[in-house]
């Protein structure tokens, strides 16, 4: 005899559940951090995870894996790739690290979850996978990072982020407690499996490491494509709990999660994938914009992907695709502009070739948000850069924790600029859109408690109450603290201009 | 902020929350210390100016379900310490090191399998004993993965991401057994076809006296959902019955009855157990610089080891030619016990 084919013993290492005799059912698989749905045990045993593998093929493939990313990283330490390479460039790696890295480790907990409270053995058995690939993408995301800590403080933000009040670290825990650590087994497969990690982590890794490789960032591009063959492989532990959820009459409630997320999902890409692909990269080394790599990876996949399952497009799909056209300009105008907040330094990235570029990508966009950069441009013409710096703090949406941002012509007919407001046990709640007010709406306990950094600011709570106080409560200090990827020396083309003229 | 300039931050050896220690971390320390944020509301924050301070587990608000559970069974746990972070894996296992380790013990047991394979080992197994490998070993998958979930619960619970990565590995180490005794439970199958190989195990472990310790054991340890209790239940209690038990124990009688691959396999197996102890350890050592804790872990030991010496008894009893087959996988669980300065 020989070695047995993986199909003869595979179906017996996930017929793992048995029926609990001296403890109730509903205490061994709480419905609050399991099935809330109450979908019956005939319909789990049938759960069959779309991506097989072992755990002796595992460790074999992994580890030859990781053998490969080390050694990149060994090979191109000695280049000095990071010493050399444009600020702009550096800023998408240090929001890269600081937005990401520790959320792995979080998806890691949410596939303990998977691993401890899902109902069949197959997910127990992939979110078990999960827990390993997301402990490995976590400590990459560290250890690449500590190399440059000699170089820059602002790398110490890979750890030291969501250990902080930054206002993207309230952002990032507030969208990824809420899709992955703080909802049942089920709900969390869909949200973060099915939607967030199926749908969009594409955007960030693929088109990261397509622009990084033309970048000649190798040791980069070379993480982000390590990393999102394992994406594809743990995320599907969620499709079979929409099939599930459909089938057995709770399909609005699928509808629901499904749509929380892919909102909340795009307002976290728009602001950390958007500026990089469209501002922070390089013009020559641009693949493609970020409303292509969306039209590409989301529109069309996703698409595909609910109507496979039966699920209907959000009823926001309209909002959606006009935010796509205007919303990461106004999130990179933001990020610009409230630049000391950051712990990256935010390339402007509007020279009259790049804009030309946003131009012939994103029509109207010289009469809108190109406007606006005229007055930032003239102010830093005019050498008065402390007109171009915050003197207060923008509003911020109860529900994405971020800024309010429109294209900035009030002269359009239909100015897109909206305080959607609700009242409610008399404290008076602001959304930046539609969707994020009725993602509060539906789950109000949820969310109703939590302050913003502005609610927070008005109570008193960050003092003293001056931006150098709010940047202290935000926990960045000079040194760290963003500053213009240039040191506006971007500028001087339209200097160039003016003096040709 | 007063209005003295504030210090100019330089650039750093290593990330700001290692730089106190005064010395070069560990690959291990640089990748897997304060990896998240969702124990933050257990210590202040200290290790760097802006840290934030939080009473609650999650951002979004405290009375979704999910924040209750964490506060009433992590944070107001019997068991306090007040800096969980400090916890090191005394094996320093991260994820690279550890897929080459257990693709070089994989190997190994491939090659095991390989070669008792090669020999017919499986046709030449008596009779009696293939009755006892169909109720007493292939069922094996049932509590292992009540193990696997077990670790995987210890580890979303844990005060600190070092604590969580070691339970983290025990979780996969437990999926890796239960994947053996599959592959081993299809192999039998193979040769014996009537002896319920891969049909049976169910209803054997729900059904036979031998295993009903270990299921309510494991039932109830897996309900223990106190952060501190469910450490104790599983790894200080629980775990090392039955690994004693199911690996060591059956694996002797295995040695008697001429299954020399499953004393093989066990004692593999026992390699991943003993750094489950080792990394217990150094979390009780930690835990114990409270003393309050003392008396906390031993009074969930004084209420579990009944049980788990029960589960022995039980399924120990049951194993031919090994009459002092239970006294053992007691003592040996005992003595780890006292070793960390437990009695019972």
């Amino acid at each position: 005899m020989a070695e047995l084919e993986r199909t003869e013993w595979y179906d017996l290492a996930r017929t793992t559940s048995w029926t609990p005799k001296y403890v109730k059912e509903e205490e061994f698989f709480p419905p609050e951090m399991s099935d809330p749905y109450g979908m019956p045990q005939e319909v789990w045993d049938t759960y069959d995870e779309p991506y097989k593998t072992t755990y002796r093929d595992y460790v074999r493939v992994q580890r030859d894996k990781d053998i490969g990313v080390y050694s990149v990283r060994a090979a191109l330490g000695r280049s000095h790739f990071v010493e050399k390479a444009p600020r702009g460039w550096l800023s998408i790696l240090k929001s890269h690290y600081g937005i990401i890295a520790s959320v792995e480790f979080t998806a890691a907990i949410y596939n303990c979850r998977n691993a401890r409270f899902g109902r069949a053995g197959g997910m127990r058995n992939t979110g078990t996978f999960g827990i390993l690939d997301e402990i490995r993408h976590g400590q990459l995301e560290f250890i690449f990072p500590h190399e440059y800590l000699k170089n820059d403080r602002q790398w110490d933000w890979a750890v030291k982020t969501y250990h902080t009040d930054n206002w993207t670290a309230i952002a990032g825990r507030h969208f990824i407690e809420d899709v992955m650590v703080t909802r049942d087994a089920v709900s969390s497969t869909l949200m973060n499996g099915f939607c967030l990690e199926t749908g969009y982590t594409n955007v960030q890794f693929i088109s990261m490491a397509a622009d990084a490789a033309k970048m000649g960032d190798y040791t980069f591009s070379n993480v982000v494509t390590s990393i999102q063959t394992d994406e594809a492989r743990h995320a599907q532990i969620g499709a079979p709990n929409v099939r599930f959820l459909v089938e057995t009459g709770h399909k609005d409630e699928a509808q629901y999660v499904l749509d929380n997320a892919f909102w909340r999902s795009w307002k976290l890409f728009l602001t950390l994938t958007g500026p990089a692909i469209d501002y922070f990269t390089p013009l020559e080394k641009r693949e493609k914009s970020f409303k292509e790599f969306m039209e590409e990876w989301i529109i069309a996949q996703y698409r595909r992907q609910i109507d496979d399952m039966g699920i209907d497009e959000p009823w926001y799909w309209d909002i959606f695709l006009d935010e796509l056209n205007y919303a990461h300009h106004g999130l990179h105008m933001g990020l610009w502009r409230y630049r000391p907040t950051l712990f990256w330094d935010p390339k402007a990235g509007v020279t009259p070739p790049e804009r030309e570029w946003l131009e012939e990508k994103y029509p109207g966009w010289n009469d809108t948000f190109g406007k606006s950069w005229d007055v930032v441009i003239e102010n830093l013409k005019n050498g008065e850069v402390e007109k171009t710096l915050p003197l207060t703090l923008p509003m911020l949406c109860n529900i994405c924790q971020l800024p309010f941002v429109a294209p900035p012509n009030r002269k359009t007919k239909d100015f897109k600029l909206h305080d959607h407001t609700l009242e409610h046990n008399g404290r008076l709640y602001h959304f930046c859109s539609k969707p994020c007010k009725w993602i509060f709406e539906t789950e109000t306990d949820r969310y109703q408690e939590h302050k913003t950094l502005i609610d927070r600011f008005l109570a008193g709570e960050i003092q003293p109450m001056t931006i150098p106080g709010v940047l202290a409560y935000m926990g960045v200090a000079p040194g760290e603290m963003g500053d213009d990827a240039d040191k506006y020396t971007w500028v001087d083309a339209y200097r160039d201009v003016k003096a040709a003229q | 902020m007063s209005d003295e300039a504030p210090e100019v931050l330089k650039p750093l050896k290593t990330f700001s929350h290692l730089a106190k220690e005064r010395r070069r971390p560990s690959e291990y320390e640089i990748t897997t210390t304060k990896a998240y944020w969702l124990m933050d509301s257990l210590a202040p924050g200290d290790d760097f100016p802006g840290e934030r301070q939080t009473k609650e587990p999650f951002e979004i608000s405290s009375e979704i379900p999910m924040a209750k559970w964490y506060h009433k069974y992590r944070d107001e746990s019997p068991l306090q310490y007040k800096n969980w972070e400090a916890y090191r894996d005394p094996d320093e296992t991260i994820y690279r090191t550890y897929c080459r380790m257990q693709d070089g013990q994989e190997t190994y047991v491939d090659g095991i399998l390989d070669e008792f394979s090669e020999t017919e080992h499986d046709v030449d197994l008596d009779p009696k004993w293939v009755k006892v490998l169909a109720s007493l070993y292939t069922p094996g998958r049932y509590p292992l993965c009540a193990l696997q979930m077990g670790s995987a619960y210890i580890a979303q619970m844990a005060g600190s991401s070092t604590i969580a990565n070691s339970a983290m590995f025990q979780t996969a180490d437990e999926f890796r057994w239960v994947s053996r005794v599959a592959y081993r439970t299809a192999e039998l199958a193979k040769t014996h076809k009537d002896a319920g190989f891969g049909q049976d195990e169910r209803k054997h472990w729900e059904g036979d006296a031998p295993w009903q310790g270990f299921r309510e054991l494991f039932e109830k340890a897996l309900v223990a959902y106190d952060m501190g209790e469910s450490f104790t239940a599983i790894n200080l209690v629980a775990k090392p019955a039955f690994d004693e038990a199911f690996f060591r124990q059956f694996g002797a009688s295995a040695r008697r009855n001429n299954d020399m691959l499953v004393h093989f396999l066990a004692d593999a197996a026992l390699r991943d157990s003993e750094r489950s102890r080792r990394w217990s350890t150094s979390f009780v050592e930690l835990a114990l610089n409270n003393p309050a804790n003392q008396k906390v872990f031993q009074g969930w030991i004084d209420k579990w080891v009944p049980l788990a010496d029960k589960a022995i008894d039980a399924f120990c009893g049951a194993l031919p030619d090994l009459p002092d087959g239970a006294k053992d996988a007691k003592k040996a669980a005992k003595a780890f016990r006292a070793s960390l300065g437990f009695s019972g």
